[in-house]
C-alpha cells in the first residue's frame, strides 16, 4: 500500500497533466484533420519541426514567446505542404505524412549538426524557457492542492482550454460544421457549395498550430533542450487516440489523458528502478492495446450496420417484387 | 505497354531529378556546398573496389526490407512495421548464433528460420486485427516499432549482455556465420539471398493465382472479392509474410555483417527499405535498383560526415523529398481521373 501512496499522489497527477499537455495538443490539431476526412499521419513530423524551431527562435531572440512562435511557424509550413500535397494534387497521404515525418527527422539533424555543430541534443546555448503561471489564490483556496491547477506554463493551460472551444467550434460555429460536412459528407459539402479544397486547407493548417505549439511544449516547456526525435512517437500515439475517439475533443481529451498518465506513471516506475527499457515501452503498449481493445469493441456496430444494410435491402427486393406477396 | 512503362520510369527519374535539386538548394542552406557534397557522396559510394562492395552491404537489408514493403503494398497493407521487425529478426538470429551449439550451415540456416518467425510473429497481432476489425495496420505497426526497438535493447543490455561488453550480446558462434562472398569487404550471401527474395517475388506475383489475387485486393478489393477472393484472410498472410521478410532482413544483418546484435544495430534501414518500394512503384524488380540507389547514398553518407561538415542525415531528407516530389508528380499526371476516385497507394 506504501509503495502506491508513493506512486500515487498529487505530484503524480500533476505530472500527468504535464504529459497530457502536447500529445493532448497534438490530438486537437489531429482532430480538424480528422473531422474534415483527412488522415493524417505527419502530425509527429510537425510536432519535432515545431521542437526544434522553437529551440532555435528562443536562442536567437532571447525569448521564449518568439520561441513558440518560431516553433508554430514551421510546423504550419509542413502543414502547408501536407495539404498541397494531399489535397490538391491528391497524393496518398499516408505516403505523404510519412515522407514529411522521415523529413522533418534529417532536416532537424542535419540543421542542428550544421548550426551547433552537434548530434544528439541542443542543450544550454541561451535557450529560454516558459514561464511557469502561479495563479494567484491557489496556494490559499486549495493548500497542498495547489500544483493541480497552478505552476503550469501557458502551454498547458491553452491545451486544457482548447478542449471545450473546439466543442463549441464544431457546434456553434460555421467553419466547425463545414468542417464536419467535409469530412462525413464531401458530396453534400460540394452540393451546398462549400469549397472541400478550401476547407480541408483551413483544417490543416490549424492542426499545423496546434502541433507547433505541441512541439514547443515538448522542448520549452518542462525541459529546455531539444533532442534527436524528441518527440518520440507521441504523433503516432495522437493519430491512435484520434481513430478511436473520431476527433471528438472530449473522447480525445480522455484518451490522451491515459496517455498522460502512462507517461507519467512510467517515469515514476522508472526511479523506483524498474528496467527504464521496459517501462518505457508502457505508453506505446496502451496505445496498441487501446487501439485493438476498442477496435474490437466497435464490432457490435459493424455488425448491426451490416444487418441494417441487409434488411434494408431485403425490403426494398419485398417493395419492388410485383403483386405483392406481403405476409399479412 | 511499353511506352506506359517508359513514361512511369521517367515520370520517376525527373521526380529524382527535382528532389536532388530541391536537396542541393539544403545542402546550400546549411553551408555546404552542394557540389562538394555530391562528389564526396560519389567518391564515397563508388571509389573503390571496397566502396562499392561497402554499397552493395549497405543495399542488401535496403534491398529485402523493400521487398517486404512491396509485399505489403501489394495487397494493399502499410506495413510500415518492417524497422521494429528487423529488430526483432535479428536478435532472435543473433540468440540462435550465441546460445545454441549447432553444425555450420544448419546453424545459420536455423538463425535465419527464427528471423523469419519472429519478423512475422511481432506483426501477426496487428496483422490480425487489421484483417478481423480493420484496425488501421498504418497506425498499430509504427507504434509497434517502439515496442521493438526497446525490447530488443532490454534484451540485450538486461538478459543477455556480454560481459565487460557495450550494450551487445555475446558474438554468435562461426557456424552460425552467413559467409562472405569477397575477402576485402564484409559484403556477404545476403546480398545473394535479397536479389533471389527480390526475383522469386516478383515471379510469384506474375505467374501464380495467389499473386494475381493479392495483386487484385491491393488494387481492387471490392472485384477481388466479387471473384472470390478471401479478403480477410489473405490481408492477414499478406501482413505475415510482409513481417516475415522484414525479420529475416535482420536475421541477414545480424549474422552476416554484425556477427552480434547491437542495440541499435540497423537504424532505418527498415523506412529505406519502404522508401525503396515506394519509389519503385511496390515492383520487387525494380526495388532492386531503387534499393541500390539508396544503398549507394547511405555508403557515400558515411565519407561525407568525414569529409565535409554536412551530417549524413542529409541523405534522409534527399529521400524524403524524393518521396515527396515522386507523390505529387505523378498526380499531375494523372489528376484527371484520380479527382472522383478513391486515393491509391500507388502514387
Amino acid at each position: 500500500m506504501e509503495i502506491l501512496d508513493k506512486l500515487v499522489n498529487v505530484a503524480l497527477i500533476a505530472a500527468t497533466l504535464r504529459t497530457t499537455a502536447p500529445i493532448l495538443l497534438v490530438a486537437l490539431g489531429g482532430s480538424f484533420t480528422t473531422k474534415a476526412g483527412i488522415f493524417n499521419i505527419g502530425l509527429e513530423g510537425q510536432m519535432l519541426a515545431g521542437a526544434f524551431f522553437a529551440v532555435l527562435g528562443s536562442i536567437w531572440t532571447g525569448s521564449a514567446f518568439a520561441g513558440v512562435a518560431c516553433g508554430v511557424a514551421a510546423a504550419l509550413v509542413f502543414a502547408l505542404v501536407f495539404a498541397v500535397l494531399v489535397v490538391s494534387f491528391r497524393a496518398n497521404e499516408v505516403v505523404v505524412g510519412l515522407a514529411l515525418n522521415i523529413l522533418a527527422g534529417g532536416m532537424t539533424i542535419s540543421l542542428m549538426k550544421a548550426i551547433f555543430g552537434t548530434r544528439g541534443s541542443i542543450v544550454g546555448q541561451g535557450i529560454v524557457g516558459l514561464p511557469k503561471v502561479q495563479l494567484p489564490g491557489a496556494r490559499a483556496v486549495l493548500g497542498s492542492w495547489a500544483p493541480l491547477i497552478s505552476g503550469f506554463t501557458p502551454i498547458v493551460y491553452v491545451a486544457f482550454i482548447a478542449v471545450p472551444l473546439l466543442v463549441l467550434f464544431y457546434n456553434r460555429t460555421r467553419l466547425g460544421l463545414y468542417i464536419r460536412v467535409v469530412g462525413e459528407k464531401p458530396e453534400a459539402a460540394e452540393a451546398l457549395g462549400i469549397s472541400i479544397t478550401r476547407v480541408r486547407y483551413t483544417a490543416s493548417l490549424l492542426c499545423g498550430l496546434l502541433a507547433g505549439l505541441a512541439g514547443a511544449h515538448l522542448s520549452l516547456g518542462y525541459i529546455t533542450m531539444f533532442t534527436e526525435n524528441m518527440s518520440s512517437g507521441r504523433g503516432f500515439m495522437a493519430v491512435a487516440i484520434l481513430i478511436f475517439s473520431n476527433g471528438d475533443p472530449l473522447k480525445v481529451l480522455a484518451g490522451c489523458l491515459l496517455f498522460g498518465f502512462a507517461d507519467a506513471f512510467s517515469l515514476r516506475l522508472q526511479t523506483f528502478g524498474y528496467p527504464s527499457y521496459l517501462v518505457l515501452t508502457v505508453p506505446y503498449v496502451v496505445a496498441l492495446t487501446a487501439l485493438f481493445a476498442l477496435s474490437y469493441r466497435a464490432r457490435p456496430k459493424i455488425i448491426k450496420e451490416t444487418l441494417a444494410l441487409m434488411q434494408k435491402l431485403l425490403s426494398a427486393d419485398r417493395n419492388t417484387e410485383p403483386g405483392g406477396k406481403h405476409p399479412s | 505497354m511499353m511506352n506506359d512503362r517508359l513514361r512511369a520510369v521517367s515520370g520517376q527519374v525527373i521526380a529524382v531529378a527535382v528532389a536532388l535539386v530541391m536537396g542541393a538548394i539544403i545542402i546550400l542552406m546549411v553551408g555546404e556546398s552542394p557540389v562538394r557534397v555530391f562528389m564526396t557522396l560519389l567518391r564515397g559510394t563508388f571509389g573503390d573496389q571496397a566502396k562499392i562492395a561497402g554499397t552493395l552491404l549497405q543495399t542488401t537489408p535496403i534491398l529485402i526490407c523493400g521487398v517486404a514493403a512491396c509485399i505489403g503494398l501489394r495487397g494493399g497493407m502499410f506495413n510500415v512495421g518492417i524497422e521494429g521487425q528487423l529488430f526483432l529478426g535479428g536478435f532472435a538470429a543473433a540468440w540462435v548464433g550465441f546460445a545454441f551449439p549447432l553444425p555450420a550451415g544448419i546453424h545459420t540456416l536455423a538463425g535465419l528460420a527464427l528471423a523469419v518467425v519472429a519478423g512475422a510473429a511481432w506483426v501477426a497481432i496487428p496483422a490480425y486485427f487489421r484483417a478481423r476489425y480493420n484496425t488501421n495496420e498504418v497506425v498499430s505497426t509504427i507504434l509497434s516499432n517502439y515496442v521493438a526497438v526497446l525490447l530488443t535493447s532490454y534484451f540485450t543490455i538486461f538478459l543477455f549482455k556480454r560481459p565487460g561488453g557495450w550494450s551487445e550480446t555475446p558474438p554468435i558462434l562461426p557456424t552460425a556465420y552467413l559467409p562472405e562472398l569477397f575477402d576485402f569487404s564484409r559484403l556477404n550471401w545476403g546480398l545473394v539471398i535479397g536479389l533471389v527474395l527480390a526475383i522469386g517475388t516478383a515471379l510469384v506475383f506474375r505467374y501464380t493465382s495467389w499473386g494475381y489475387g493479392v495483386t487484385m485486393v491491393g488494387s481492387a478489393p471490392k472485384f477481388a472479392e466479387y471473384g472470390g477472393v478471401n479478403v480477410k484472410r489473405q490481408g492477414f498472410v499478406v501482413l505475415l509474410l510482409s513481417g516475415a521478410v522484414g525479420g529475416l532482413a535482420g536475421g541477414v544483418e545480424t549474422l552476416g555483417v554484425h556477427h552480434r546484435f547491437m542495440e541499435g544495430f540497423a537504424p532505418g534501414f527498415g523506412f529505406d527499405g519502404l522508401i525503396a518500394a515506394l519509389l519503385a512503384n511496390g515492383s520487387p524488380v525494380a526495388t532492386i535498383f531503387t534499393a541500390l540507389f539508396f544503398g549507394a547514398l547511405r555508403n557515400g553518407s558515411l565519407l561525407l560526415e568525414v569529409d565535409t561538415g554536412a551530417s549524413r542525415e542529409i541523405i534522409t531528407v534527399i529521400q524524403a523529398l524524393i518521396i515527396l516530389s515522386v507523390s505529387a508528380q505523378v498526380l499531375v499526371r494523372r489528376r484527371g481521373d484520380s479527382q472522383a476516385g478513391e486515393r491509391r497507394w500507388k502514387f
